[in-house]
C-alpha cells in the first residue's frame, strides 16, 4: 500500500520517463535509417510508423506498473469531487440531509456506547454483577443494609468476591486544598481486589484497614483528583487531609481511569466502610450498593439461584422487623455489570433504544431521500452514460464510479455528522443531567462510535447509491441514443422513483405517529394532577454542615430566617420541610391509627415529612380541614396534619381531627389538627400514599431545605434570599436554587428527552419526505412540459392539468400513508414493549402522523401543480 | 517500402516466449529497448520480430518482477537511453524458462515429425 501511495506520486515522473525512453527509442530508429541512407525527415516519419500506436503503447505498459486498482479509484474520486462540485446545489441538500441523518445516529449511538457498551476499567468486566432489590411496582435499585452484606457474603458460594460501596459526598479540607464537597464511597476492604484494580502509587484500601470498631482512618483518591488537586505530587502518599472533623491519611491513587462502578457517577475518594459512622453497621440503613465477581465456571443462572436462596433470609428478617404481607413480594436480582452499575441504564437505556430506532428510520428517510435525486440526476445523466458505454467504458467501473460517488457523499455527511453528533451529545448529557442524578457522562464519540459512524456512512453510501448505479450498468446505449433526451422513461424507472418517495412518505407517518406519541404522554405527564401549585415556588439548598450552627441553635435561627425570608418583596410565604416534593426521596414507618384495628399482616406503612408552618399555603396542597402548624405548638402536645388518602383508608371518610397515631416503637402519640389534599411526593405516577406530617419545629427536626411562594418570577428573588441568608447566618452557604418546576421537569428526564428527540427527528424527516415529493413531482411536470403544452393546446383545462399533477401526488401519498400506518402501528406496540405506561390505546399519535403528512404532501404538492396549470402551448413548443 | 513489408512478414512471437528472448539477449550485457528489439531481430536472421507493443510492457513487467533493473545511460551516439540489465533473480529465471523452452520445442518436433520416433538420438 504504501509503495502505492509512493507511486501514485511518482507517477508523472514514471510518465515522464516512460515518455522519454519512447523517444529515445525513435531517435536512435531515426539515426540507424539515416545510417543507410534515408533522407532524415522520411526517416523519422518511418520510424514513428514503425513504432506503432504511440499512446496505445504507452498505455499497456504503465498496466505493468501494477497500481491501477488505487489510480483508477482516484481518478473515480477526481471524478465524482468534480461532478459534486458542477452540482452544488445538489452536493449541498445531499450532504446536509446525511449530515442529519448521520449525526442523529451518531449521537444517540455515543449515549448508547457511554451508557450500555463501555465497560469499566476494570480487571475482567464481563465477570462483574450486581445485586439489585426489586419491590412490586418499583425500580429495582442497588440497595442494601450491612447485616444483609454480611450475610451474603458469608453465605455464598458462586462469587469470588461479594463488594459493597456507599455514594457519599465528602467535605475534604488539607493544607493546601480548598475545602470542597468531594463524591466518593466508603468501600469494602476487598474492593478493589475483587475489581482487580492496581495502585498507580502506594497501596488500596485491603483486608488491613481494620474491621468494624476499628477504623483505620485512610484513603484512596483517584488518577484525575490527584492531578488536578496534587499536580501529581508523588509525595502525596502519607498526606494528611480531613472529611469533617475526621482525620485521613491518602495511602494511595486509584489507576488512570478508575472512578467506581458508575461512569456517570465519577467518584474521587473512597475511604473503608469500616470507617463510616459506627452505626451504619448495625441499623438497617439501606446505602450499600452491592456488586459481585463469578467465580469461574460459575454462570449468572447459578448466581441468581443462589441469591435467590440467601434472599430468603432478607425477607424473615424483614417481616421479623415489619409484620407486613408486601414485604413477600420483594424480589432479589442479579445482572451484569460489566458496564457500571444500571442505574442509569435502567432510566435511559430503553429510551435510548428507541430513540436509535427512531434516528435510523431518519437515516433511511435521507437515504431514499438522496437516491431519488440520484436517480433524477442519473437520468439527465443518461445519455452521458450511454456515450461512454458506446466508447467503450467499462460497465463495472461506471458502476464504480458511481457508488464512489455515493460513498463520497455519505462521507462527507458523516465528517459533518460527527460535528454535529458531538455538540449534540453534549447537549444530551446536560439534559439526563438536568434531573434528581448527576450525570457526568463522558459520551464524546470514542474509537467505537467512529468505527460505528464509518460503518453506516459507508452501508449508506452504498444502499443510496446502488440503485443510481444499476441504472447506468444496465443502460443500454444504441436504444438510448437513437431516442430524444427528453423521451420517457422506462415504467420500471418510474415505478422506482415513486416508490422512494412512497417509502419516505410512510417512514415519516411512522416517525411523526412515534414523535407523537412521546409528546403526548409528556404532555399527559405536565398535566397530571400533582396535589400541589408546580408554578411560582423557589426551592432553596443551605449548607449547614461545619457552620457552627446545630440543634436549637440552628432551629431558632431557621425560624427567624424564615419570618425574614417572608418579608422579601415578591414573597408570599415561605417554609422549610424535611424533602421536597418530586425530590426522589422519602421516609416511611410502621404506626398504628387510633380507632382502627389492622388485620395481621397488614400494610401499617405510613410516608412522613417534617414542614414548617405555612408549607401547604407555599406549595399549595389545599388545606381541607382543621389548622395548619404553628410556632405556638412548640412545646405542646404533638400534632399531625394527615392527608386525605390516610383519611379515607382508616377513617372511612368520618372526622380525623382529634384522634392519634402512634408510630412503632415511639410512645408519644401524635394528635390529628388538620387533613390536607393528597399531593405527589416522589414520582408523577405513583398511586397517593397514607401520609401524615409533622411539625418540624415542634420536633426539632432541622433541615436544610427551604420553598418560597412567589408573586413574581421566582428566580427574579433568588439573589434577595441569599443576601437574607448571608446576613442572617454567616457561616451557613447557600446551596443548589432550583425551582418546583424544574424539580418537577426533573422527576421526567427520560420522558422530556424522548419528546424532544423524536419531535425533532421526525420533524426533519417530514421536511425530507416533503422535499422528496417536490422533487419527484417538480421533475416529472418538468419532463412533461411538452406532453402537458400539447394537452393544453387540444383543450384541456388548467383544472384537468392541475388534477393531473395532484392525482399523482394523491397516489403516492395514499401509498404512503397505508404504508405508514401500518408501520406506526407496529412500532408502537414495538416501543410499548419496551417502555410501559405508555398512551398507547390513543389512536391520536397516528392520525396526526397521518394528517400532518397529508398537509405536507399537499403544501409538497402545490407549486409543482402551478406550475403545469400555467404551462402554455406556446411555451412547450419554444421549449422543444 | 519492402524492407517495411518484410518486417511485417516476420514471425509474431509467442506469448512467454519473449520474455526468455529479452532475458538471454540482456545475457551479453546491458541494453537498450530499441537494441533488444534489434538484437532480436538480427539474432534471429531477420525471422522474429519484437513487436514495441510488446517488448516495452515486458521490459517493464520484467522490471517490475526483479528479473532485470535499469538505469539511464548516455549510449554510443550520445543519445541518453534506459538501458536494461539482468539481475541475479533474472539469471535464475532465464535458466529455468530455457530448460521448460527446450522441453517444450523437443515435444512440438516430436509431435510435427513422427517418422523421425526413435530415430537417432
Amino acid at each position: 500500500m504504501s509503495l502505492g501511495l509512493e507511486r501514485l506520486f511518482h507517477r508523472k515522473r514514471s510518465d515522464q520517463e516512460l515518455d522519454e525512453e519512447i523517444q529515445a527509442h525513435l531517435a536512435m530508429a531515426t539515426h540507424d535509417r539515416i545510417e543507410l541512407g534515408e533522407d532524415p525527415q522520411a526517416a523519422a516519419l518511418a520510424a514513428r510508423r514503425e513504432f506503432g500506436n504511440r499512446a496505445l503503447i504507452q498505455e499497456t505498459t504503465r498496466e505493468m506498473w501494477g497500481w491501477s486498482a488505487l489510480t483508477t479509484f482516484w481518478q473515480d474520486v477526481r471524478y465524482a469531487l468534480r461532478g459534486m462540485r458542477r452540482s452544488p446545489g445538489f452536493t449541498a441538500v445531499a450532504v446536509l440531509s446525511m449530515a442529519l441523518g448521520i449525526g442523529a445516529n451518531t449521537a444517540i449511538f455515543s449515549l448508547i456506547n457511554a451508557l450500555m457498551l463501555r465497560t469499566l476499567p476494570v480487571h475482567d468486566p464481563g465477570r462483574l454483577v450486581e445485586l439489585l432489590f426489586k419491590a412490586p411496582r418499583q425500580d429495582h435499585f442497588n440497595a442494601f443494609d450491612w447485616r444483609n452484606y454480611q450475610h451474603y457474603r458469608e453465605n455464598n458460594h458462586v462469587f469470588s468476591g461479594l463488594i459493597a460501596a456507599s455514594d457519599t459526598p465528602f467535605t475534604i479540607r488539607g493544607a493546601g486544598l480548598e475545602p470542597e464537597t468531594v463524591r466518593g464511597g466508603f468501600v469494602s476492604t476487598n474492593y478493589f481486589s475483587t475489581l482487580g484494580v492496581n495502585p498507580v502509587l502506594g497501596r488500596l484500601i485491603g483486608p488491613e484497614d481494620g474491621s468494624p470498631g476499628s477504623p483505620a482512618n485512610v484513603a484512596v483518591v483517584s488518577w484525575s483528583y490527584w492531578q488536578n488537586r496534587f499536580n501529581s505530587d508523588r509525595a502525596i502518599v502519607g498526606r494528611q487531609i480531613s472529611d469533617g472533623n475526621q482525620p485521613l491519611t491518602i495511602v494511595g491513587v486509584a489507576p488512570r481511569g478508575f472512578a467506581g462502578l458508575e461512569p456517570a457517577n465519577p467518584q474521587d475518594i473512597w475511604l473503608p466502610l469500616t470507617a463510616s459512622q459506627p452505626g451504619n453497621a448495625t441499623t438497617a440503613q439501606y446505602w450499600l450498593k452491592l456488586a459481585a465477581r463469578l467465580k469461574p465456571g460459575v454462570s449468572i443462572g447459578q448466581a441468581r439461584a443462589e441469591m435467590s436462596v440467601l434472599w430468603q433470609w432478607t425477607l424473615e428478617q424483614e417481616f421479623k422487623a415489619n409484620d407486613d404481607r408486601t414485604v413477600r413480594e420483594w424480589k432479589m436480582e442479579v445482572q451484569p455489570a460489566g458496564a457500571g452499575l444500571s442505574h442509569l441504564r435502567d432510566q435511559f437505556g430503553k429510551p435510548a433504544l428507541v430513540l436509535m430506532a427512531v434516528a435510523a428510520l431518519l437515516l433511511l428517510i435521507a437515504c431514499a431521500n438522496i437516491a431519488s435525486l440520484l436517480l433524477a440526476r442519473g437520468a439527465a445523466r443518461r445519455r452521458e452514460m450511454a456515450v461512454r458505454v458506446a466508447l467503450g467504458a467499462g460497465r463495472l467501473r461506471l458502476l464504480r464510479q458511481e457508488l464512489t460517488e455515493a460513498v463520497l457523499l455519505s462521507a462527507s455527511g458523516a465528517l459533518l455528522g460527527i460535528l454535529l453528533a458531538n455538540w449534540g451529545t453534549g447537549l444530551l448529557v446536560r439534559i439526563m443531567g438536568s434531573g434528581r442524578q448527576r450525570v457526568e457522562l463522558q459520551a464524546h464519540p470514542d474509537l467505537v462510535v467512529l468505527l460505528f459512524t464509518a460503518g453506516i456512512a459507508i452501508l449508506t453510501g452504498i444502499l443510496f447509491g446502488l440503485a443510481p448505479a444499476w441504472q447506468s450498468f444496465r443502460s443500454a446505449p444504441m436504444s438510448f441514443l437513437r431516442e430524444s433526451a427528453r423521451a420517457g422513461e422506462t415504467r420500471g424507472r418510474r415505478l422506482f422513483g415513486r416508490s422512494l418517495v412512497v417509502a419516505q412518505l410512510a417512514l415519516s407517518v411512522a416517525l411523526l405517529s412515534a414523535a407523537s406519541l412521546f409528546v403526548h404522554h409528556l404532555s399527559q405527564l405536565q398535566h397530571l394532577d400533582l396535589g400541589f401549585q408546580r408554578d411560582h415556588v423557589l426551592l432553596v439548598n443551605l449548607n449547614t454542615a461545619g457552620s457552627g450552627y446545630d440543634g436549637v441553635r440552628l432551629s431558632r435561627a431557621n425560624q427567624e430566617l424564615l419570618g425574614r425570608l417572608e418579608a422579601i418583596p415578591g414573597v408570599r410565604s415561605a417554609t422549610m420541610c424535611g424533602y421536597f416534593p418530586m425530590a426522589g426521596v422519602g421516609a416511611m414507618r410502621p404506626a398504628t391509627v387510633e380507632g382502627y384495628q389492622a388485620k395481621p399482616g397488614e400494610r401499617r406503612f405510613l410516608s412522613q415529612n417534617w414542614v414548617a408552618p405555612h408549607y401547604f399555603a407555599t406549595f399549595g396542597i389545599p388545606l381541607l380541614m382543621g389548622r395548619d402548624f404553628s410556632s405556638q405548638d412548640q412545646g405542646r402536645p404533638r400534632v399531625a396534619i394527615v392527608n386525605q388518602t390516610l383519611v379515607r383508608y382508616f377513617f372511612g371518610g368520618g372526622n380525623p381531627i382529634g384522634r392519634h397515631i402512634v408510630f412503632d416503637g415511639d410512645s408519644q402519640p401524635f394528635e390529628i389538627v388538620g387533613v390536607v389534599g393528597d399531593a405527589k411526593s416522589g414520582d408523577l405516577q405513583e398511586q397517593a400514599s397514607r401520609f401524615v406530617y409533622f411539625n418540624s419545629f415542634q420536633m426539632s427536626r432541622n433541615s436544610s431545605q427551604f420553598a418560597l411562594r412567589t408573586s413574581v418570577e421566582p428566580e427574579a428573588v433568588a439573589d434577595d434570599v441569599r443576601r437574607v441568608v448571608r446576613g442572617l447566618l454567616k457561616t451557613v452557604a447557600v446551596g443548589k436554587v432550583t425551582t418546583l418546576d424544574g424539580q418537577v421537569d426533573g422527576a421526567i428526564v427520560p420522558e422530556r428527552l424522548s419528546a424532544l428527540l423524536s419531535g425533532l427527528f421526525s420533524a426533519l424527516g417530514a421536511v425530507l419526505a416533503a422535499l422528496g415529493l417536490y422533487g419527484l413531482l417538480a421533475y416529472t411536470v418538468a419532463r412533461r412540459i411538452n406532453e402537458i403544452g400539447i394537452r393544453v393546446a387540444l383543450g384541456a383545462t388548467r383544472t384537468d392539468i392541475t388534477r393531473m399533477v395532484l392525482r399523482e401526488a394523491f397516489g403516492m401519498s395514499a401509498a404512503g400513508l397505508a404504508i405508514g400506518v401500518l408501520l406506526a402501528y407496529w412500532g408502537k406496540r414495538f416501543v410499548a414493549s419496551l417502555i410501559p405506561g405508555l398512551p398507547v390505546q390513543s389512536v391520536v399519535p397516528i392520525v396526526f402522523g397521518a394528517a400532518v403528512m397529508v398537509a405536507l404532501a399537499l403544501l409538497a404538492a402545490y407549486t409543482p401543480a402551478r406550475r403545469a396549470a400555467r404551462v402554455s402551448p406556446m411555451e412547450a413548443l419554444r421549449y422543444e | 517500402m519492402r524492407k517495411r513489408e518484410g518486417y511485417k512478414s516476420g514471425i509474431e512471437l509467442l506469448q512467454g516466449t519473449l520474455d526468455m528472448l529479452i532475458l538471454q539477449t540482456l545475457r551479453r550485457g546491458p541494453q537498450h529497448g530499441y537494441g533488444i528489439g534489434q538484437a532480436i531481430r538480427s539474432g534471429s536472421g531477420e525471422v522474429l520480430q519484437a513487436e514495441t507493443g510488446s517488448l516495452y510492457p515486458a521490459l517493464h513487467r520484467l522490471e517490475k518482477q526483479g528479473w532485470i533493473k535499469s538505469e539511464w545511460k548516455s549510449s554510443e551516439h550520445r543519445q541518453r537511453a534506459k538501458y536494461y540489465q539482468l539481475t541475479e533473480a533474472g539469471k535464475k529465471q532465464l535458466i529455468s524458462e530455457h530448460s521448460r523452452w527446450k522441453q517444450l520445442s523437443a515435444a512440438i518436433v516430436r509431435l510435427m515429425n513422427p517418422s523421425e520416433e526413435g530415430g537417432d538420438l
